[in-house]
């Protein structure tokens, strides 16, 4: 269902004004419009009308009895009364029955002050109650590790159930029982598991359901609040976060607020302590002579990082430093590291955690369509009839993008097609594939060989739009050649498909009118993530949905400023723009805009940077907030690399894994600590603002880069960051105006037409070739690394509202491996392969497919020995999140094996 | 386990509604029927029967009188007290039940034969004061007759002065 473009408008009269509102309206809304504010608990406007609360009545002209103004469409003509005697008394009476059984406890409820009871109480109740009935008494309950529930206080509004079903489609809630003493619940005394997403706290209208991270701390009116853009992954949600004097109490989003209307998920909603944890560095730090680390004052750091650069590049030349930098920084950090790096250092080898997939996708799309953008915006999800899923897992990876995929299938009756590594089953932890019209579970993570389906199915059922066929036919035959050669059946060895659910699918998304596609993870981090993502432009061309409006395809970053890392030019392939490095005329704008010559030495990939560094050609490495030892397997050999530098220096807010190697640890702010910018997946540039004071003596990334230059004798400085943005604005297209942008980046007709007319023919034919499958060992299980709802990298696993959600890995596997293997729920097994051995406790997840077991990234630490290293050779992109074990039940093990509860390599 | 033993029963119901989630109550009833109760396991299989998830089934679970959360005795009396029975003296007979069995609303005599409760409208308002034992209907009852009908089921385990419901 699209918008009708051209609406009816009605007239209404409400309390005597008069006012014009769309065909569909409910009277509360309308009312609302003309400053006519109805009381309410149950209506919220995410949520379908219920009308159970009977807050809301108003008397309508025509109609005897009042009606609830929530549930009650406005008609041509209608005249409203809302503050007449009659109406008022019976809101009353409700408040009454409410209030009968309601606990006088406000002094102790964390909603006093904003409580919509409390202020409905004020307004129209009488102190005294004619109900003489002893009231329920509920004890209070504890709803999984950090939410809390006080069921005396509920008004039974049923707002938190029905957001967990319409919004989340999680239904994790229930409401027990009947009439006064229905509560809500998780199930039969289950401990709650949900997405931990908060939104029944948020949308309670009282104190029933409460966060428990921030208990009794506080009155609403003592808070502080800042308005910034969460900073865990690559959707950009708007959040309020609230503080009482340093103490950071609370982040929720209000309705309306940012990219994501008001919902987060459980990293945004309880993940906002993970830049307070308590082992944030707070000095700088210098390694002395016995290896361990000195505090030392700012600039003492400085000038000894200074000196050590300058004393390095005089002796080895630019090219023996490097530079990487996580996605995580602001837009304004990372374009003065490029600049500090480019025109300071002098070189071009830098790099950042977009080169973990991200780039893929974004190279893919300038290739084909000449964006580096998504061409389409949240809203154009909503209103697509068709939207196709690949390689996603979007509710764990990106659950606000998850949350416009939900409605726009749920409430607008779009068909959805997922091509997904996981099973459709549903559970109270929200699963999209469970929404879907055609899935196709995808195995081996062979998404090429599914991609290639989907291409020969939009070929063979004459999919392939006319103008298109008849603008460009030779791109149309070779494709149509190229997919001949792939059989069903290879494809179906490969991927598991079967010919027809790809047929199925490929016909839905042919037959879309707004069709958008989302490119996940399992696509982007894997090896042929260029070419996967540019045959998935090719199905876009051969169906005419490239350049038709509201159809497009956007890549997910899982990093909340991945795009921004693209766009500041901290990609080796990439000067800021992005414009390619490689290019003269946009290396001498660059020139020009700086009032210096580029350095004209090779760039490099964090690949290349580790090899180089391996082999002594890199001497010094400026690591900024990324971490390679912790997300690179053993046999990447990091830890080598970084051992063999002659300088390292990290700009660190914790003592990783990487920092604690350096030479040099300087201070960061974490992003709630500073000002800046943010570049979400869908490209839009939204203001993070300084929400607490630094911890510690830490500083914003950008000023340490900016304090080294001066030192470094060659200047670039600025007065604020408001300033870097300023040249930012200047330099780089796109970066106009803060906030969501009212239009996508259009296709680029040119490099379309460019690509079609013989571009597309420098790769067709390994695009199109499909490799032989991987044997698979006997007995063997698939070990894959993924993404859990509850974190983002490691940086969430510092925050203790998510480590209470998941505080460890547990190995996931369906019901049936677990009977294979004779395990239950908490059982220890071993893993084992060629690489190394883990012992690793199970849980049962009924979505993961058959000889597949699931461990989230986060907590990879016992198996990462398990895994090994591929590059993608055309990216450079590493690509190791899968492997091969095999899974013994520890207690079958013969005795006399020896103890393996630790790791063992080999 | 459901599946494995009412697979035909449970097509049938399925095969009744346009919606598949309809047949929650029919196959929430065979779960009672076959344990005497609703258990974790069942509410589980159901959901995923339906494409529900559990907390939706145990909500419906916890609504109804007739739909127990554990196991009951093999005669369960559901005495109604709503107002028609109320005003003809459903509290005598909850009384003389409670008399009769030794035991309270809510609760299962030692030997696990009778569990006692008080639910809505049975809508045999024009013979209160009744009860209901399993799917059977007593009306008109009194001290005495409700004696016999515990000794006849205790003895039996049927009883002839049970006289419906009568649209089963």
């Amino acid at each position: 269902m699209t918008m009708p473009q051209t609406q009816k408008t009605l007239t209404v009269t409400i309390d005597g004004i008069r006012t014009q509102v769309p065909d569909g309206t409910l009277v509360i809304e309308a009312a609302r419009r003309v400053g006519v504010m109805v009381p309410h608990f149950c209506y919220h406007p995410k949520l379908k009308p219920d009308a159970n609360c009977r807050m809301c009545l108003v008397e309508i002209e025509k109609i005897p009895k009042l009606q609830t103004s929530c549930s009650t469409r406005v008609a041509d003509g209608m005249v409203v009364r809302s503050s007449v005697p009659h109406v008022e008394a019976a809101r009353k009476s409700v408040l009454e029955l409410l209030l009968g059984n309601h606990p006088l406890d406000c002094p102790v409820c964390d909603q006093g002050g904003r409580c919509d009871l409390q202020d409905f109480s004020h307004e129209y109740t009488p102190t005294v109650s004619r109900f003489k009935e002893l009231k329920r008494v509920f004890p209070k309950q504890y709803l999984g590790s950090v939410i809390e529930t006080q069921m005396n206080r509920c008004v039974s509004c049923m707002r938190c159930v029905r957001y967990c079903d319409e919004v989340m489609d999680a239904k994790a809630l229930a409401a027990v029982g009947r009439g006064t003493l229905t509560q809500i619940t998780h199930w039969s005394g289950n401990e709650l598991e949900c997405d931990m997403c908060g939104g029944c706290i948020q949308i309670c209208p009282v104190g029933a359901i409460t966060s428990r991270l921030s208990m009794y701390d506080y009155r609403p009116w003592m808070l502080k609040r800042t308005e910034t853009i969460c900073s865990f992954c690559g959707d950009g949600c708007q959040i309020t976060v609230q503080r009482k004097d340093d103490q950071l109490i609370e982040v929720n989003s209000a309705l309306g607020a940012g990219r994501n209307n008001g919902d987060l998920c459980a990293r945004g909603y309880f993940g906002y302590h993970a830049g307070a944890h308590p082992d944030r560095v707070q000095h700088p730090l210098i390694r002395q002579p016995d290896g361990s680390f000195a505090a030392v004052t700012w600039e003492d750091a400085l000038e000894h990082v200074a000196r050590k650069l300058l004393t390095l590049k005089s002796a080895y030349g630019s090219d023996a430093i490097a530079g990487l930098m996580t996605a995580r920084c602001t837009n304004e950090d990372m374009y003065v590291f490029q600049k500090f790096m480019r025109l300071v250092v002098g070189t071009n080898q830098i790099d950042s955690s977009a080169r973990y997939g991200y780039v893929n996708g974004v190279r893919a799309l300038r290739r084909v369509q000449g964006t580096h953008r998504w061409t389409v915006r949240y809203e154009d999800v909503l209103q697509a009839d068709g939207i196709m899923l690949i390689g996603t897992n979007v509710h764990e990876t990106n659950p606000i993008t998850a949350l416009q995929v939900k409605q726009a299938v749920k409430r607008n009756g779009a068909t959805l097609m997922t091509l997904e590594s996981l099973l459709p089953v549903r559970s109270t932890v929200s699963n999209i594939t469970t929404l879907s019209r055609h899935h196709l579970t995808v195995r081996n993570g062979r998404f090429d060989a599914a991609i290639v389906g989907l291409l020969k199915a939009v070929c063979e059922l004459q999919l392939v739009n006319a103008e298109v066929a008849e603008r460009a036919p030779e791109f149309v035959q070779t494709i149509q050649a190229k997919v001949a050669g792939v059989s069903w059946q290879t494809i179906h060895e490969q991927s598991g498909l079967l010919q027809r659910d790809v047929e199925a699918a490929a016909r839905a998304y042919g037959q879309s009118r707004r069709a958008v596609t989302l490119v996940g993870q399992d696509v982007l981090r894997a090896v042929g993530g260029e070419a996967m993502v540019t045959n998935l432009l090719d199905v876009q061309i051969l169906t005419g949905h490239l350049q038709r409006e509201g159809s497009g395809l956007g890549c997910l970053a899982e990093e909340n400023n991945e795009q921004g890392a693209i766009e500041m030019g901290v990609t080796a392939e990439y000067l800021p723009g992005p414009s390619p490095l490689d290019e003269t005329g946009s290396t001498a704008a660059f020139a020009q805009a700086w009032g210096q010559a580029l350095p004209t030495g090779a760039s490099a990939t964090l690949m290349h940077v580790l090899r180089r560094a391996k082999a002594g050609d890199v001497k010094a490495l400026f690591i900024v907030g990324e971490n390679p030892v912790a997300s690179l397997p053993p046999d990447a050999a990091v830890t080598d690399a970084l051992d063999a530098l002659d300088f390292l220096v990290c700009q660190e807010l914790f003592l990783t894994e990487t920092a604690k190697r350096a030479h040099v640890v300087l201070p960061a702010c974490s992003a709630m600590e500073k000002d800046g910018t943010f570049t979400n997946t869908e490209g839009h540039v939204q203001p993070v603002r300084q929400a607490v004071e630094p911890v510690g003596e830490s500083r914003p990334d950008w000023e340490m880069f900016s304090a080294l230059s001066v030192l470094m004798e060659h200047p670039i400085e600025y007065g604020d960051v408001k300033d870097v943005f300023k040249e930012i604005r200047r330099i780089i297209p796109g970066y106009g105006l803060l906030g969501p942008a009212s239009t996508p980046q259009p296709v680029n007709a040119d490099v379309v037409a460019r690509y079609v007319d013989g571009g597309f023919k420098e790769d067709v034919d390994r695009r199109y070739t499909l490799n032989q499958p991987t044997p698979e060992s006997q007995g063997g299980m698939t070990l894959k690394l993924l993404q859990s709802v509850y974190h983002s990298g490691k940086y969430s696993t510092r925050a203790k509202g998510l480590m209470e959600v998941q505080g460890e890995g547990l190995l996931q596997i369906n019901a049936s491996e677990a009977t294979r293997l004779g395990v239950k729920e908490g059982d220890a097994v071993c893993l084992s392969n060629e690489h190394g051995r883990a012992t690793v406790s199970v849980t049962l997840n009924d979505r993961v497919p058959d000889a597949v077991a699931w461990f989230p990234e986060h907590f990879d630490e016992p198996v990462r020995p398990l895994f090994s290293l591929t590059v993608d050779p055309q990216t450079h992109v590493p690509v190791w999140k899968t492997t091969h074990v095999t899974i013994t039940n520890v207690n079958d093990r013969p005795a006399g094996e020896g103890e393996i509860h630790d790791v063992m390599s080999f | 386990m459901l599946r494995a033993k009412y697979q035909n029963v449970i097509d049938d119901l399925l095969s009744r509604y346009p919606v598949k989630q309809s047949a929650l109550l029919p196959l929430l009833n065979l779960a009672q029927k076959e344990e005497g109760y609703v258990s974790q396991a069942a509410m589980k299989e159901i959901a995923g029967i339906l494409d529900l998830t559990p907390p939706q089934v145990f909500e419906t679970v916890t609504f109804y009188t007739m739909l127990s959360l554990k196991p009951i005795g093999k005669f369960h009396v559901q005495v109604c007290r709503s107002l028609m029975c109320a005003l003809v003296g459903a509290d005598n007979l909850l009384g003389w039940l409670q008399k009769h069995l030794g035991i309270g609303v809510g609760q299962t005599t030692q030997d696990k034969m009778f569990t006692l409760s008080a639910v809505e409208c049975l809508g045999s308002c024009g013979t209160g004061p009744m009860f209901q034992i399993n799917d059977d209907y007593y009306e008109r009852l009194t001290e005495e007759k409700v004696g016999r009908i515990l000794e006849d089921l205790r003895q039996t385990g049927d009883c002839a002065m049970k006289s419906g419901p009568f649209l089963l």
